[in-house]
């Protein structure tokens, strides 16, 4: 009997660091996937609008209503 | 006073004929720059893929600045949906594309988007003279439809001087000024690498390497390109089995006659096109006819300064499949 916990008492430590090795690397995936959703929102969003500020702050500096206006 | 006359004068004339001779001679350690691997087909493909589209198109490009543009297009015209049947279906679709610019000669950002959400984002920026990266992606709002890649391309600067040797150490053969080697890096674990080097002022060959994780495949290829003044011949094998040839003649200032074969030595599938690239004063006129029975052209016509008028034909007599399409573009 004794015998039969240590036994199981080994494979449950052997599983345990098995476990922390795996989650690590899926931490390290689901970190950078997390990463990667976030940043393409962020440029789906933002590309243009930093164009547009990088664009209005070049020389000569263009006027707003240039912005908007068909002419 | 015949002292006065300088020595050299009766022989000036023979001394001018005999250094452009002197020049010829090939500088092998001085050869230019090539242009970049994914361009090889560059000259083939301006002559024989034009932009051919179907319906109006209309392109407004207003500049506030040097560098900076903003730019409004409307597109209406049937798209094409991949069907089953032999009969292609056509939907008529409308769009109105708004994208801005900055160019700038170390960084250029271009950015475009649709009524639907689609970003089509392009980003180049000199990191140095020698590094510079590129990216381009394709965002939409439906999930795992986006593309991303991004590049780090290498090449020896132009205005590299080396230090006067006494000696030139036989070291400096490596260093050429002319090779590039590219690295990209893309969604889907999409790995690739090229490298193309000058061997001569005329030929340059190069090779890449890529790895595509998703779709689990890999390949190798390799090009060559030879030009001179008059003509430009170029091939490209892959082990994805494409073999592709390209050979383009300048017959004169305004005219030039392309052609090209694609061949997939897998899938025993051959294409081949041959067209006419035309590039006068006012206008640009583009034909080309190929193996699949598909006759297309495109002109462009310089109406006004700024204003450009397109008209593009394609005409696929086997699927029975004809595209008109006419357009303005201003600015």
């Amino acid at each position: 009997m004794s015998s039969r916990i240590t036994l199981k008492t080994k494979g449950k430590s052997v599983k345990g660091a098995k476990d922390s090795e795996k989650s690590r690397a899926d931490c390290l995936k689901e970190w950078s996937t997390w990463a990667m959703k976030k940043a393409k929102v962020i440029t789906h969003y933002g590309f243009i609008p930093l164009v547009i500020i990088i664009g209005m702050n070049s020389d000569p500096k263009p006027q707003l209503h240039q912005l908007l206006s068909p002419v | 006073m015949a002292g006065l006359v300088p020595p050299g004068t009766t022989v000036k004339p023979d001394a001018s004929t005999a250094k452009p001779k002197e020049e010829e001679k090939v500088d092998y350690m001085n050869l230019p720059c090539p242009i970049p691997y994914e361009e090889i087909h560059r000259e083939a493909l301006m002559s024989l893929k034009p932009e051919l589209f179907e319906g109006l198109r209309f392109d407004f490009t207003k500049g506030l600045n040097q560098k900076f543009s903003l730019s409004h297009s409307v597109i209406m015209g049937p798209t094409e949906i991949p069907s089953q049947s032999t009969e292609t279906i056509k939907i008529p679709t409308a769009h109105y594309e708004f994208g801005a610019n900055y160019i700038d000669p170390k960084l250029m950002l271009i950015g475009r988007v649709l009524t639907d959400g689609r970003l089509n984002a392009r980003v180049k920026c000199d990191l140095s003279d020698n590094l510079s990266l590129k990216a381009n992606a394709q965002l939409t709002n439906e999930p795992h439809m986006s593309h991303g890649m991004i590049n780090f391309d290498y090449k020896s600067a132009p205005g590299l001087t080396y230090p006067p040797p006494p000696p030139p150490p036989p070291k400096h053969k490596m260093q050429g000024k002319d090779y590039r080697t590219q690295f990209q890096f893309g969604n889907g674990a999409l790995f690739g690498a090229s490298y193309i080097q000058n061997v001569s002022p005329h030929l340059s060959l190069g090779g890449e390497v890529f790895w595509a994780g998703q779709h689990r495949k890999s390949g190798i290829g390799y090009a060559a390109r030879y030009e001179n003044d008059k003509m430009v011949a170029t091939g490209q094998v892959a082990s994805t089995g494409m073999v592709a040839l390209s050979y383009v003649q300048k017959l004169s200032e305004k005219v030039s006659l392309a052609t090209d074969l694609m061949y997939n030595y897998m899938s025993r599938d051959v294409t081949s096109s041959v067209g006419y690239d035309y590039i006068l004063r006012q206008c640009r006129l583009r034909g080309k006819i190929d193996s699949n029975g598909c006759a297309a052209a495109y002109l462009e016509e310089r109406l006004n300064m700024g204003l450009n008028f397109i008209l593009s034909a394609e005409i696929d007599h086997r699927k029975k499949d004809y595209k008109f399409g006419f357009g303005l573009t201003v600015g």
